[in-house]
């Protein structure tokens, strides 16, 4: 033994560095870089000046877009719970069987490339489609217009959405112990009050890590609102696609990402400050 | 309360499914458009699909492209996991935030740096320059997947490998790597699934040379919504039950836990 003790340590301080450095140098040069260049494009495109900022903060075209991103995600938040919490629920309270069978369906629906799910609603929702027809029949004269308008495009989000939040709610709701409830129930909690005081606060965590994951995924969402949304009603990210596609106004763009990241980041720090940012993908 | 929750589970179910359930019928349309139910079955949108360059090609881009992506990221994610899973060091807690921060970007603020940044590379609209950019995006996923699997490696096993003589290298070959196996190959997986899908920055640095799947049928759906795609989401559908989904679903009968995380990850790769 010829290694002494200190440069053996030595070495296995320096051993970690060494296998993470192809992943650091590649992230630095092809993740920092280009967010950096992101920002620097947002202060210098096409002139050293913030009227970009200024602009996407008082511009009456930005200013709403940057609203209706903030409704959106929100009404998308809260419908994702609304959906969400009762296929939870039934999948934590059903036979062994049939909870497989729906966590199968939702599983499915994760794998499924999200251009296909948003295909499919053009078809279900097209003038031509079912659910057009099924109005018609219902009396509704002329049929309204489905697609293309904000009903559509939030409803395709939650649908893409929603397995999210069913498997943050789930996984929690899994590990409540029914003795809990029993002993609520022994105690004279039924119906709507067990659920309010009982079964709900347990199941918070999971509503929160839910709640937060959908609602950042959807502040940045372009491809879903950009194919079935109404074009008038744009979200920052499409408006951001726009700049760069149409315009080329890099500045603006940059400056538009730059919000979006930011807003995105406060969130998520804050989230990571409370319950850890690795608990939010499982 | 307890009825009412089941319904509308069971609601929502049947509205999670609806669309995976009209796609498949729609591929065999003899409908020119988009129209449900179809008038009439046949095969012609398969025809055109295996018929047509247009199509083909931006497939093949996609297979090249994503695992290209597959082979970087598991390179350069591989040696890191084991550096973050199994040394303790200064600065860990940051190169833990760090793999995991591309999932927290939005794809769009990633588009425009690559967009310019690749500009002055000059490896925009080349095959290269995607995979470049998908392999940032795969690092979080291939990760996440990996040091769940290595956290729950049993590492008596190495030990008593290398009391029986084997040198470190031997063991890491013989023992390590046959036991990680099955999560190497998931997390490989993940990678090129993550790739294959990926829409937003492919849409805006792919261009014509390099265009993939995904960015073909964004355009297509855009133009004119093509009931192409219904063949090729049917084919897609196919591929992923029976690559992934089978072997993953007998394993979350086994292991739910484990099944949870996987579907997390899986549904990370797929808005934006």
């Amino acid at each position: 033994m010829s290694i002494s003790l200190t440069t053996l340590t030595e070495r296995k301080n320096l051993w970690p560095w060494l296998l993470l450095a192809p992943l650091g140098l590649y992230l630095l040069l092809f993740f920092v870089v280009p967010l950096v260049d992101v920002a620097i494009m947002s202060v210098t495109h096409p002139r050293p000046t913030l009227a970009n900022y200024q602009r996407v903060f008082t511009g009456a075209l930005y200013q709403y877009a940057l609203i209706n991103t903030f409704l959106t995600a929100a009404f998308v938040t809260l419908f994702c719970l609304l959906t969400g919490y009762p296929v939870a629920y039934l999948m934590a309270n059903s036979s062994r069987r049939a909870a497989m069978l729906i966590l199968v369906i939702v599983t499915m629906s994760f794998w499924t490339s999200f251009l296909v799910r948003t295909y499919a609603w053009m078809v279900l929702l097209g003038n031509s489609g079912p659910l057009v027809a099924f109005l018609g029949w219902l009396g509704f004269e002329p049929t309204p217009q489905l697609l293309f308008t904000r009903f559509s495009s939030m409803l395709a989000m939650v649908h893409i959405l929603v397995p999210y939040m069913i498997m943050n709610v789930y996984s929690v709701m899994q590990k409540i112990d029914p003795a809990l409830i029993r002993s609520a129930e022994s105690l004279g909690a039924k119906g709507f009050s067990l659920f309010r005081h009982i079964y709900l606060p347990l199941t918070a965590p999971g509503i929160a890590n839910g709640c937060v994951l959908v609602f950042v995924i959807c502040l940045g969402f372009y491809v879903t609102p950009v194919l079935l949304g109404s074009p008038r009603e744009q979200m920052i990210a499409g408006l951001i696609g726009r700049q760069i596609d149409e315009f080329l106004a890099f500045g603006m763009g940059s400056a538009m990402a730059i919000v979006l990241l930011t807003v995105t980041l406060i969130i998520l720090t804050i989230y990571h400050r409370r319950f850890g940012l690795d608990k939010l993908w499982g | 309360m307890n009825l009412v929750l089941r319904l509308l589970g069971i609601l929502v179910v049947a509205f999670i499914l609806a669309p995976l359930v009209i796609v498949v019928p729609m591929s065999f349309s003899s409908a020119s458009s988009l129209q449900f139910p179809p008038p009439g079955y046949g095969l012609a949108y398969y025809k055109a699909y295996f018929n047509d360059p247009k199509w083909l090609v931006p497939t093949l881009n996609s297979i090249i492209i994503a695992t290209g992506t597959m082979v970087l990221t598991m390179i350069l994610v591989v040696p890191a996991t084991f550096a973050l899973v199994r040394h303790k060091f200064s600065g860990k807690g940051f190169a833990d935030l760090m793999m995991l921060m591309p999932l927290a970007v939005p794809h769009i603020v990633m588009a425009i740096g690559y967009y310019s940044y690749f500009g002055d590379l000059g490896i925009v609209h080349s095959h290269i320059g995607v995979i470049l950019a998908h392999s940032c995006l795969s690092v979080p996923i291939a990760f996440l997947v990996l040091s769940a699997n290595l956290k729950g490696f049993d590492r008596t096993l190495e030990r008593a490998a290398q009391s029986l003589g084997a040198t470190p290298s031997r063991t890491f070959i013989h023992v390590t790597l046959p036991i990680l196996r099955p999560g190497l190959m998931i997390s490989a997986l993940f990678a090129f699934i993550q790739s294959f899908d990926e829409t937003v920055v492919a849409i805006f640095i792919s261009g014509r040379d390099a265009q993939t799947l995904p960015r073909k049928m964004f355009d297509s759906i855009r133009e004119q919504a093509d009931p192409v795609i219904a063949v090729i989401s049917t084919l897609l559908f196919v591929i992923v039950l029976a690559a992934a989904g089978l072997p993953l679903l007998t394993k979350a009968i086994r292991e739910r836990r484990q099944a949870r995380a996987l579907a997390n990850a899986a549904g990370l790769s797929a808005p934006h």
